[in-house]
């Protein structure tokens, strides 16, 4: 049995109002001083993520990995770098998360592995044909699956690499150091489902499953989103489901809505998926003053088994992605939010979340506000919740990889170690560095987003409408006006969001909601009743407000 | 299917269960009531233990514990208080049975160093029955059963162990105690321990004496500091044991506490009724208490954690011929275990215990008509601080007099808004009470 199950009420849909919180362990807490966060840190943190309101901690990966890709590149599936800890040590920190009420789930990179990793080095050094070689996708030509596209275009030229030990091409879909397992092959299936297994034993609640697209190819088509993959996902999630119950599935897949469902089956397949079309085009909302996109990519989003979540981030924890978007849109946003080149990444812009919106703290507590209230989990990005920046002039995505920022001492808090042992500097500008912007100080400040930001996931959960209810985009006359109901059982709620740097006015039709109270959900103020003539409604600059709808106890009295 | 199991009537349960004292969700909505499990002891007569969920509309649910047995060839659901039953299970600890069945296992200790117990054990009801039941054993043991259930040792077993294996006189030393390892849940079942015969429940005793003699009242007040004073110093002195040995405070520990009773404050100041006269020496002063915390909590570290007693007050104080007992140290029943279990200042249980002369005084006025001295709450504080000072190993606290007296007051704060709250919802005539706790608060210097 999951030892989960002890701590937790039995319910196998917890996951469709929680709040997730995404933890890079290297950067969150250094407990041991040697520069590096790790388990025993995080450990530390535990009251934090509950005081902060956190259901669910997910951890970036942590097993031995040469590091290449920031440890999406796995050396060894059933084991941690020793750089964070010990299994033991891990076990510790879950049952120590599940005493507070929060669930942790990892990542889990399934569809390739590192070089390094053992099985590929018994492949290529395998005869060709033989059981070992066949873990991992060989060919002796590269111009086989010339349809699938190329994901890390700034780097890679070919979905193929040479192997001069195996004098074959390998087949990756990512960078060449990272060759895509072979999922025809039984024994890879059994092989993945025993990695699943053991971190359930040790109490994990799920796995957020890294680019699950892509487990198997096949001539004449992109290699994305295939028939098997589909199959042996559905697989995977009976065999937790018979022995793991309350536990979830998260797919990372980056698609088109209408792709990206198909990840649910029918309610037997992943328990979420991400929505990533809705996050580059809250930004360009933002930018253009125009609700218009989100509300068009909402309406575009097919309806989801009962049992499903979606998964809703403000970023896609190491960047902006703009993979979902047409080209003309992608520019817009290079244009926009990345100025200066270094600030690209792929198809992607690698900032954080508080420089891509200036700092503006009205700009993030909307994108906030607009986040919470779509239906789906909203996923939050570690150091976001303090407005922490990024430093472009890091490698790769490790800019928005910085040492989370704790006080205003040395190292911001993160570490005892000498500066120059810290696996990344922390951010030192007097904007963004720990100095100004740091947990302890927000903390002391009643006003700050911290303190905001704790308060409004509280409110989030008091209203389970917003996991589990219905979505109704309202339209507007005023395309700056963002505005939509949610409805679970007898709650309603109204949200409406102005994008617009200026005041505006708003009528909204309410009229089915006729007789009832707004009463805004902040300050519990009683707005005017809703009667049969549109609803008028002023929002201040990038204002918005929430609303419970209630029905007017004096005529509830009556009826 | 064990023949208990045959023999409980489905139907009854809601309605049965609800209706007990001990049941802890009264004002939630019970949807369904089902015996979750049933661990037979005995066979003949039928004996066991059986776990109750108590499931509720939200989705979540609680377990219980019954002690059940055949009485007249009907099953009693709740043998617990009947002497009888209550012997069997005096039986299994002297005993020390261990009983394994296919979803788990009872574990049943008794103390090697603990005096025996008696075969054909007098078994007596204890009469005040709340959130657990228990009976008198041989008139020199108390067996206390747990009845909500959580995973995970009870702290007042954790507690008792600790302190009787370092011969802290001042409880009611650990005698045994039962435990279930299973499938559904590992908790802790019950205790036994010392049965303090002569001792007087110190609320009442500090009720009466402040009419009768309250210098009399002081004296012992002194004396109950020294002794909280050395019980926190044994509770910090074990750096071996990792449950109890004393820990620093993350850097951000007392910030974390200091915003959440602030957003207390400010959750509390909105809803405040206008209309209510004792609220007046407070009204409109809810910024100034939050200022009054921000200042109180520039205080270093807030020195060190330890386990702690975690809800104390002369409640929890027996006082015999010759000496103060402390009891009941599974801390705040509302919270869960793990969080009762936790490490904290322990200028926490000091806070606790000053609330509770400001509660005595207007108590001891109000329910004994004793006409109390005006200054009788303040030289309680004082007298019992200087004896707990003169006690407390003052390295688990915080450096310095003032650092003391500011953590102090966070925690009288945090306590005295709680209490404000409580109040208002449920006895509006005892409002005065944390009113003008906190006004003593806001009235005292700084520095």
């Amino acid at each position: 049995m999951n030892p989960a199950q002890q701590w937790f009420e039995a319910n196998p849909l917890w996951f469709k109002t929680a709040v997730f919180y995404q933890v890079l362990m290297r950067g969150f807490h250094d407990g041991n001083g040697d520069g590096h966060g790790d388990i025993v840190g995080l450990r530390e943190k535990l009251d934090y993520l509950q005081w902060l309101g956190v259901d669910c901690i997910w951890i970036m990966p942590f097993y031995p990995s040469p590091l290449r890709d920031g440890g999406y590149d796995v050396a060894d599936f059933t084991n941690i770098d020793p750089v964070y800890g010990t299994v033991d040590e891990f076990r510790d920190l879950v049952s120590d998360a599940h005493e507070r009420g929060i669930r942790v789930i990892v990542d889990m990179v399934m569809n390739h592995t590192s070089t390094d990793h053992p099985w590929f080095r018994r492949a290529r050094h395998a005869p060709p044909g033989s059981p070992a070689r066949d873990w991992y996708v060989w060919s002796d030509t590269h111009d086989r699956y010339t349809d699938a596209r190329i994901i890390f275009i700034d780097t890679e030229t070919s979905n193929w690499s040479w192997d001069d030990v195996a004098q074959a091409y390998y087949w990756h879909r990512f960078y060449n150091h990272q060759p895509d397992l072979n999922f025809e092959n039984v024994e890879v299936q059994e092989a993945m489902l025993d990695v699943l297994r053991f971190w359930l034993e040790l109490g994990l609640d799920g796995y957020r499953l890294d680019a699950v697209p892509y487990l198997f190819e096949a001539e004449g088509t992109n290699c994305e989103n295939l028939a098997p993959t589909h199959a042996f996902l559905k697989r995977v999630r009976a065999e937790i489901d018979a022995a793991y119950p309350d536990t979830v599935l998260l797919a990372e897949a980056n698609q088109w809505p209408a792709d990206v469902v198909e990840y649910f089956g029918d309610g037997d397949e992943c328990h979420m998926a991400f929505q990533f079309p809705v996050m580059p085009r809250m930004f360009m909302a933002l930018r253009r003053e125009d609700a218009t996109p989100i509300a068009e990519i909402l309406r575009q989003t097919p309806e989801i088994p009962d049992n499903c979540q979606w998964g809703l981030f403000l970023r896609n924890h190491d960047e902006l992605t703009l993979e979902m978007v047409s080209d003309e849109d992608r520019d817009y946003m290079w244009n926009e939010y990345a100025k200066d080149p270094r600030m690209k990444s792929n198809l992607g812009i690698r900032r954080r979340l508080a420089p891509l919106l200036d700092n503006g703290r009205d700009e993030i507590e909307l994108m906030h506000a607009i986040l919470f209230s779509l239906p789906g989990s909203p996923v939050l990005y570690y150091g976001d919740e303090i407005s922490m920046g990024d430093n472009v002039y890091l490698g790769d995505r490790d800019g928005v990889r910085t040492p989370m920022q704790w006080t205003g001492d040395r190292n911001g808090g993160f570490s005892r170690a000498d500066f120059a042992q810290l696996y990344a500097p922390p951010l030192m500008d007097p904007v963004y560095g720990y100095q100004a912007v740091n947990v302890e100080a927000q903390l002391r400040t009643p006003t700050s987003l911290l303190r905001w930001l704790r308060r409004f996931i509280a409110l989030r959960k008091e209203h389970p409408v917003f996991g589990l209810g219905t979505l109704d985009v309202l339209e507007t006359t005023n395309p700056r006006i963002f505005a939509h109901i949610r409805t679970f059982r007898d709650d309603v709620v109204l949200c409406v969001h102005n994008v617009a740097r200026s005041a505006q006015a708003v009528e909204l039709d309410l009229s089915g909601y006729a007789g009832r109270h707004p009463v805004e959900m902040f300050g519990l103020s009683r707005f005017p009743r809703i009667g049969e003539l549109s609803y008028l409604l002023t929002l201040a600059p990038r204002g918005f407000f929430w609303f419970t709808l209630e029905a007017d106890e004096e005529d509830a009295a009556d009826d | 299917m064990t023949d208990l199991d045959a023999m409980i009537d489905d139907e009854q349960l809601v309605e049965w269960l609800t209706a007990q004292r001990w049941f802890a969700s009264k004002t939630r909505d019970v949807a369904e009531v089902t015996v979750a499990e049933i661990l037979t002891l005995r066979e003949d007569p039928p004996f066991g233990i059986g776990l109750l969920e108590a499931s509720f509309h939200a989705g979540t649910h609680e377990l219980y514990q019954l002690v059940l047995g055949v009485e007249r060839g009907r099953v009693a659901l709740d043998a617990l208080t009947s002497p009888p039953h209550a012997a069997v299970l005096a039986d299994l600890l002297r005993e020390q049975t261990v009983c394994e069945s296919a979803s788990g296992t009872i574990e049943f200790h008794w103390l090697p160093d603990a005096p025996p117990l008696p075969e054909r054990t007098t078994v007596r009801p204890i009469g005040a029955e709340q959130s657990n039941s228990s009976v008198v054993l041989d008139d020199a043991f108390v067996l206390k059963a747990f009845r909500r259930l959580e995973p995970g040792e009870n702290p007042e077993l954790e507690m008792l162990r600790f302190l009787s294996a370092r011969e802290f006189p001042n409880i009611a030393t650990l005698t045994g105690w039962y435990e279930m390892h299973g499938d559904l849940l590992t908790a802790t079942l019950g205790i036994a321990q010392e049965y303090v015969s002569d001792g007087r429940d110190g609320w009442e005793l500090a009720l009466d004496e402040l009419g009768a003699d309250p210098q009399r009242f002081l004296d012992r007040l002194h004396e109950l500091g020294e002794v909280i004073g050395r019980m926190h110093a044994v509770l910090g002195s074990d750096l071996t044991d990792p449950d109890f040995a004393p820990e620093e405070p993350a850097g951000e520990g007392l910030s974390l506490l200091t915003a959440t009773i602030d957003e207390e404050i400010e959750r509390l100041f909105i809803r405040l009724p206008d209309d209510e006269p004792a609220l007046e020496p407070i009204a409109g002063r809810g910024e100034e208490i939050r200022d009054r915390l921000q200042m109180m909590s520039h205080v270093g570290t807030g020195g060190r954690l330890i386990r702690h007693h975690g809800d104390l007050h002369l409640g929890q104080t027996l006082r015999t011929p010759d000496r103060w007992v402390v009891i009941d140290f599974e801390g705040e029943p509302a919270r869960p275990l793990t969080e009762r279990r936790r490490k904290r200042s322990p200028l926490r249980d000091v806070a606790g215990m000053l609330r509770s002369f400001a509660y005595a005084a207007s108590a001891s006025e109000v329910l004994r008509s004793n006409a109390v001295p005006a200054d009788w709450e303040i030289r309680a504080r004082e007298t019992f601080l200087e004896g707990y000072f003169e006690c407390m190993e003052m390295s688990l606290l915080p450096a310095g007099q003032r650092a003391i007296e500011s953590l102090l007051g966070i925690f009288e704060l945090e306590k005295a808004v709680y209490e404000l709250r409580y109040e208002l919802d449920n006895r509006p005539q005892w409002v005065s009470i944390p009113v003008a706790g906190i006004e003593r608060l806001l009235e005292e210097p700084i520095g």
